[in-house]
């Protein structure tokens, strides 16, 4: 029990202070690696809680796949961070204050919380116990019957999402030439050569 | 455990029939080339039109399905009605536009469509997943239709704008999802009113924070203050028939989404969300009649009025009553045939040199096109709320259900605000009554002109015969309650 | 068949009028100002203001009676023919209508209601567009639609030169729907209503011309005094309604009755609830029928073109105020005082008018205020109680009247629009028809035996007469005298017209007689000046009054009166008659005898002369106590009051404070994310903090 809490508090810390890193660091690059350190971080806290599921995919989708491209991106752009962060300083207190107020104001709501013994009776999702079953089966059980509108409405939003990205980036300039593989196969010899008589001295007037 | 049953489809078939259509329409884009772009517009507005016809052929009476998560109630057929109206008339009034200014490009139907669909999903949305799930569907399409014009700086910058404030709307909306499932338990609407009926002390307090975090991202999908920022420039910045969608279907959509949230989740703590709203609302007619003032570009000047308007709008649900639904369910349908009216003047804004904005430009219409300036005149007084016009009466039934509901303060800050908001309608008018003609426009393409003649003639003679439009509304309200 | 009575006319009324609005646009295509066709047109516009106004440019000129037309003159509007002939003939067939509907309702008493739609419902207010024909009305019925096609028909030819034909005949028409809407009434508010229809017709025909500063000034006058009547008149409304608690006419007379007695307290003092009622309606009819103290607008109103003075300003419109008497005379008879009240106002009337009338030397004044002084013979009749008597001569005074009004407008029109009397002369050698016609108008007006107005106004004395109290005695002396001063004054005109030394050979060679469609209708009004005499005093006098007019006419009193009428001794019979004589002879002797008289006398009696000359100086006074004060006070109140105060606080201060409202709101909107965003969260926090600290508690 005491490993788990030690884990607990290694892996929030870490979350938490590569988190503040994320914005703090100046070097872009840094920050995404920081970035990529609390996403594990949070797949730790993930397993702790025993939805390994759910810590594999943080891993796989967001390690692997987001947090990665991002780093291309990052790299690609070569954004000036300093410029970026010109004028900072003037609104930091302005900044700090609100922020303060926000934060002062939920951290008194959460100090405050107790969950109310009610809640347990409106949960309407049915919780199998993870004795009989892992959470994996479990997500999948459910997936596919009882939220397969979340999940189909989810699948259209990325179709969305793809439309957007070709939409706003795909440019077919008319005066680039492109490679019709279709068309050079069906290509014959009557269509690809011409063969012309040509009288002397005259040349060719196309 | 859950069978392997699918849920009933058949309250879903309207937005069925615009994923499947609009996936459709999607491959014969891409496999028929953008040359299909026309024909793809068509299809669209065809399948918005049967899509509106399957929804009034749904079996009478509320239907629920997943769960629970996805209802279609009076009140969801009434705003979807009106959503389909709205987009539908997009696309009609686009196909001018996309012509001439060579921007035929068949992903704007397609996104249009998806779009709609996820306005369906978000006015049936009866859970905070279902909503959230509908309100980025609805959004990312507008984000991309708003940068569509990717070569024009502008556009960009309204694209990106949007999209940001957008993301950052959501996340605010998300924490205050997460804030109110944390502390009712649930995310459906009916689970959440049960729970938050019983919600004393902290507990209460976090609740209440959620919903102060959940309303700032409705806040601003309907654009209202402080939540307004992208409005103006977004409105100026996309393109002119993307403008025209914005202004009208997504509004619908938002304050369908606002209000069923509101009605259906946290009907026992109406006097704390009754104080965002009045804040918001008061907030959104001042600012929406004073800045309109001091605009020169006639998009901008309809952001802003468009801001006014939904402050309006929202009175009615500030007021927490089924009265007041019903007035803001009225308002949405006469605000949307007035906006629409608008824009079609605004799209038949084009000369020799090509489109032009500003309300200079329409200096002299009422010589140089006497039927348009009549319309536009007639619409700009129905904004503005003149009896017996449309608006007045929307104007009219919002600040009835407030004053039932005691909330004579924020009526007369509408009744103040909206003097000072016809100014700017009245100075269009004077322009183009009174000043010296401009170039004459170019005469207006049949779909616009037909468009224009529609909602003019609505908001005209809707004093003549409103019970229909107010009985509708009024059965749709109560369908809430 | 009532219904096409009342609509008919203002069918033809919108007809014409569509016909003259499309004359105008084709008239003046494009004359916003700022149009580009704005330079041709304003030509056009000058040359209208220089043709289009008749008495303005033929006064000295002959040439458009010759029939040529002047090359540059302003042509008549299109379709004036359609717009003449359209609503002549929809009067003529109302008229028609009108004389069946009399004989149906007046002798076979079929009465009737014929509600057309509902008007306004709210709370206990209840009022319906009805007509209500009963015997009262369908009197009137025969006095508007007659009187009114005679003058349509009439002004086809009077009107011949105007290029504004369509407009004229439209205003026309709509005044006749606007008082048939008026005599049809079942309710207050619908009379009010015909009422106000009749004021703004009569507003827009004395305004006809609207190129003559004196006929805007004439048309404004009139409908200002007239609001001072009508106010009356709509708090009498008010104040019957918050009494009996209907407008209605039935409910009304029901209630009053058990008004009697009855205070109103106002203020800190207390009236008598049916007295007041009763003078602030009579208020309204002062007004408009131009009793004295309200009389000042009827002179003037003789800028507008004659046949509206005929039909308007003499026969139809302004007996209207006699009319609503006699229709509320179950009221007044509950009030004794009121009438008393009226019968002064009446006798006064009829006496200062007629001294008025003796020295004017306009044509069309000197009838005018015949026709002021004929209304107080009617109102003295109605104050004494004897309605019907009244009404008949209200029904008689039309035809008379009209068919002066009407001769005037051919001696008018003979002379070149002359209407200085003193200018004509000798005019029965030209237009021999006309003056027949006129001295026809004037036998009866002056009451000469036989004759309608003979029978009509001996009634009226003779009922002053027999009536007991001081206000009736009063009456009876000034009608009395009155009766000399009328045949005076009347004879003045004639002789000075159509008798002695032309004053002008050439207009006196020029003159001619009008065309035939002006003189039948002359002709038809001069047969009614004997035929609505002798036929009509048994159903307008005497048993025969109660018989005809049923309850439409609350006859209290009249049965005693009539009876003792006809007690009376012979020398009161014959007085009126022989006040009419002694009238006639000075004027003889005035004006054929001894020229030279009158002159020496107006010289002797310079002040009594000028007093007379000058209306009593009634404008001067008026001009002094009110429109002076008011012009100063408007004064004020726009310098200071408007221009200062309210503009300064009020648009000016608060538009130029929105503007700076303005300027800063759309300073916030600086185009950059982050403070959008920022914007946000403030908005997010501020909420926050909100419930934080005061919200949920």
């Amino acid at each position: 029990m005491i490993i788990h809490a030690i884990f607990f508090w290694l892996f929030a810390t870490v979350c938490v202070g590569s988190a503040v890193m994320v914005i703090a660091s100046r070097n872009p690059v840094h920050s995404v690696l920081f970035l990529i350190l609390a996403f594990i971080n949070a797949a730790g806290l993930f397993v702790l809680i025993g939805a390994e599921f759910l810590a594999w995919i943080l891993v796989i989708v967001y390690v692997g796949a987001v947090a990665v491209l991002f780093l291309f991106v990052v790299m690609m752009l070569d954004v000036d961070f300093a410029q970026l962060r010109q004028g900072f300083l003037n609104y930091l207190p302005v900044g700090v204050i609100i922020g303060g107020i926000l934060l002062a104001e939920l951290l008194t709501v959460l100090f405050g919380w107790a969950i109310s013994p009610e809640i347990g009776k409106v949960i309407t999702a049915p919780i199998p116990p993870s004795s009989e079953i892992s959470n994996t089966q479990a997500l999948g059980l459910v997936l596919y019957t009882r939220y397969i509108y979340f999940f189909q409405a989810a699948g259209v939003i990325l179709l969305v999402a793809m439309i957007g990205a070709i939409v706003l980036t795909l440019h077919h300039k008319p005066n680039v030439k492109r490679q019709n593989i279709s068309e050079q196969i069906a290509r014959t010899k009557s269509s690809a050569i011409e063969i012309v008589q040509v009288k002397s001295g005259q040349g060719l007037s196309s | 455990m859950y069978g392997a049953q699918l849920p009933s489809l058949v309250p879903l078939l309207p937005g069925l029939v615009l994923g499947i259509g609009a996936m459709a329409l999607l491959m014969l884009g891409v496999f028929r080339g953008q040359s299909f772009g026309r024909v793809v517009d068509f299809i669209a507005i065809v399948l918005l039109v049967v899509a509106g016809a399957v929804l009034v052929a749904l079996p009478p009476g509320k239907l629920t399905t997943f769960g629970g998560s996805f209802v279609v109630d009076d009140f969801a057929r009434f705003l979807k009605v009106l959503a389909l109206i709205g987009s539908a008339a997009a696309i009609l009034m686009s196909l001018d536009y996309a012509e001439r200014e060579r921007q035929q490009r068949f992903e704007f139907s397609v996104l249009v469509l998806l779009s709609t669909l996820g306005m369906l999903m978000l006015i049936s949305a009866a859970d905070l997943i279902a909503l959230y799930l509908g309100l980025e569907l609805m959004s990312l399409p507008l984000y991309v239709v708003a940068a569509s014009h990717r070569d024009s700086l502008r556009a960009t910058e309204a694209g990106l704008k949007y999209f940001v404030l957008g993301a950052l709307s959501s996340g605010m909306l998300l924490y205050g999802a997460s804030l109110v499932y944390g502390f009712t338990g649930t995310v459906s609407f009916s689970g959440i009113a049960h729970a938050a009926g019983q919600e004393t002390g902290a507990g209460g307090t976090g609740l209440i924070f959620g919903i102060v975090f959940l309303f700032a991202g409705f806040c601003f999908k309907v654009s209202v203050v402080p939540f307004h920022m992208w409005t103006p420039d977004v409105y100026e910045g996309a393109p002119t028939p993307v403008t025209a969608f914005f202004a009208a279907a997504p509004k619908v959509a938002g304050i369908a989404m606002f209000v069923r949230t509101a009605v259906m989740a946290f009907p026992g703590i109406t006097g704390q969300w009754q104080q965002i709203l009045v804040f918001v609302s008061i907030a959104s007619m001042a600012l929406g009649s004073f800045a309109a003032i001091g605009q020169r570009n006639i998009k901008r000047l309809m952001a802003y009025s468009s801001i006014g308007h939904m402050g309006f709008a929202l009175i009615g649900l500030a007021a927490g009553t089924s009265e007041g639904v019903q007035g803001v369910l009225i308002y949405a349908a006469i605000y949307v045939t007035m906006t629409l009216g608008v824009f079609a003047v605004i799209l038949a804004m084009r000369r020799s040199g090509g489109m032009v904005e500003t309300i200079d430009q329409l200096a002299g219409l009422a010589r140089t096109n006497p039927t348009m300036a009549f319309f536009m005149a007639m619409l700009l007084f129905s904004l503005a709320g003149i009896p017996p016009l449309a608006g007045f009466f929307a104007k009219f039934y919002v600040f009835l259900a407030a004053i039932k509901a005691g909330l004579y303060v924020l009526a007369v800050i509408g009744v103040v605000t909206s003097v000072v908001g016809a100014y700017y309608y009245l100075a269009i008018v004077k322009i183009m009554y009174f000043d010296e003609p401009a170039e004459s426009f170019y005469s207006m393409p049949a779909e616009l002109r037909l468009v224009l003649i529609v909602c003019g003639l609505f908001n005209i003679l809707f004093f003549v015969y409103p019970g229909p439009l107010v009985g509708v509304a009024s059965a749709a309200a109560s369908s809430l309650f | 068949m009532y219904e096409a009575i009342v609509l008919l006319p203002l069918l033809g009324a919108v007809i014409a009028g569509v016909i003259s609005l499309v004359g105008a646009h084709n008239r003046f295509p494009g004359a916003e100002p700022g149009a580009p066709h704005d330079d041709h047109a304003a030509p056009l516009a000058a040359e209208d203001r220089a043709h289009g106004a008749p008495s303005a440019d033929m006064a000295g000129s002959t040439l458009p009676h010759t029939g040529v037309e002047e090359p540059e003159h302003a042509p008549s509007a299109a379709g004036s023919l359609g717009a003449e002939l359209i609503t002549s003939t929809f009067l003529a067939i109302a008229c028609l209508l009108s004389w069946y509907a009399f004989y149906d309702v007046g002798f076979l008493r079929n009465e009737a209601r014929e509600t057309l739609f509902s008007f306004i419902g709210s709370a206990d207010l209840h009022s319906a567009w009805l007509l209500r024909i009963d015997p009262l009305t369908a009197v009137m019925l025969v006095v508007v639609t007659t009187v009114s096609s005679l003058v349509h028909i009439y002004s086809i030819g009077y009107m011949e030169e105007d290029p504004y034909k369509p407009r004229f005949f439209s205003y026309l028409s709509f005044f006749t729907f606007a008082m048939l809407m008026l005599v049809t009434a079942d309710n207050l508010l619908q009379l009010f209503f015909g009422w106000e229809g009749v004021g703004l017709a009569s507003y827009l025909l004395i305004g006809f011309w609207y190129h003559k500063p004196e006929a805007n000034a004439a048309a404004i006058k009139a409908f200002i005094v007239n609001r001072v009547g009508d106010f009356g008149f709509s708090l009498g409304i008010f104040a019957a309604f918050y009494l009996t608690g209907a407008i209605d006419f039935d409910t009304v007379f029901d209630q009053a009755a058990g008004l009697v007695g009855k205070n109103i307290h106002f203020l800190s003092w207390n009236f008598d609830a049916l007295t007041v009622v009763c003078l602030l309606l009579f208020m309204g009819a002062m007004g408009k029928s131009a009793q004295f103290l309200l009389h000042t607008w009827l002179p003037d109103a003789m800028e507008g073109p004659t046949p509206v003075s005929a039909l308007i300003h003499a026969a139809t419109m302004v007996t209207a105020g006699v009319f609503m008497v006699a229709r509320l005379s179950p009221l007044f008879e509950l009030a004794p005082n009121a009438k008393a009240v009226v019968t002064v106002i009446g006798a006064t009337t009829a006496m200062f008018a007629a001294t008025v009338g003796l020295v004017q030397n306009d044509i069309k004044r000197i009838i005018a205020y015949s026709t002021c002084s004929q209304l107080g013979y009617m109102f003295a009749a109605m104050g004494a109680g004897a309605y019907s008597v009244g009404m008949f001569h209200l029904f008689t005074h039309a035809f008379f009247k009209a068919l002066l009004f009407l001769g005037s407008g051919c001696v008018i029109l003979a002379m070149h629009h002359e209407q200085d009397i003193r200018k004509m002369g000798g005019l029965r050698h030209k237009i021999p028809f006309t003056h027949w016609m006129m001295v026809i108008g004037t036998l009866a007006l002056t009451g000469f035996p036989l004759t309608a107005g003979f029978f009509s106004k001996d009634a009226i004395i003779s009922a002053d007469d027999v009536v007991q109290g001081g206000a009736a005695a009063y009456g009876f002396i000034m009608t009395t005298l009155a009766a000399a001063l009328t045949s005076f004054y009347s004879w003045r005109l004639i002789f000075k017209t159509f008798w002695g030394e032309p004053y002008d050979r050439h207009h006196y060679e020029a003159a001619h007689e009008s065309p035939k469609v002006m003189l039948v209708p002359l002709a038809i009004l001069a047969v009614g000046c004997f035929a609505a005499g002798w036929p009509f005093v048994s159903i307008f006098t005497g048993h025969g009054a109660d018989v005809f007019f049923g309850t439409s006419l609350k006859l209290g009193t009249a049965d005693t009166i009539f009876e003792e009428v006809e007690r009376l001794p012979i020398y009161v019979e014959l007085l009126p008659t022989a006040m009419m004589a002694i009238g006639f002879l000075i004027a003889l002797w005035f004006y054929i005898l001894r020229p030279d008289v009158p002159v020496a006398l107006a010289r002797d009696q310079r002040i009594l002369y000028e007093f007379l000359l000058n209306k009593w100086y009634f404008d001067e006074i008026y001009d002094f106590l009110f429109v002076r004060p008011v012009l100063w006070l408007g004064r004020l109140l726009w310098k200071g009051g408007d221009g200062f105060l309210i503009d300064g606080f009020g648009p000016d201060g608060v538009s130029a404070r929105v503007l700076d409202v303005t300027k800063n709101v759309i300073r916030l909107q600086t185009g950059y994310l982050y403070h959008y965003a920022f914007a946000m969260l403030i908005g997010v926090a501020a909420l926050v903090t909100w419930f934080m600290f005061a919200g949920p508690h």
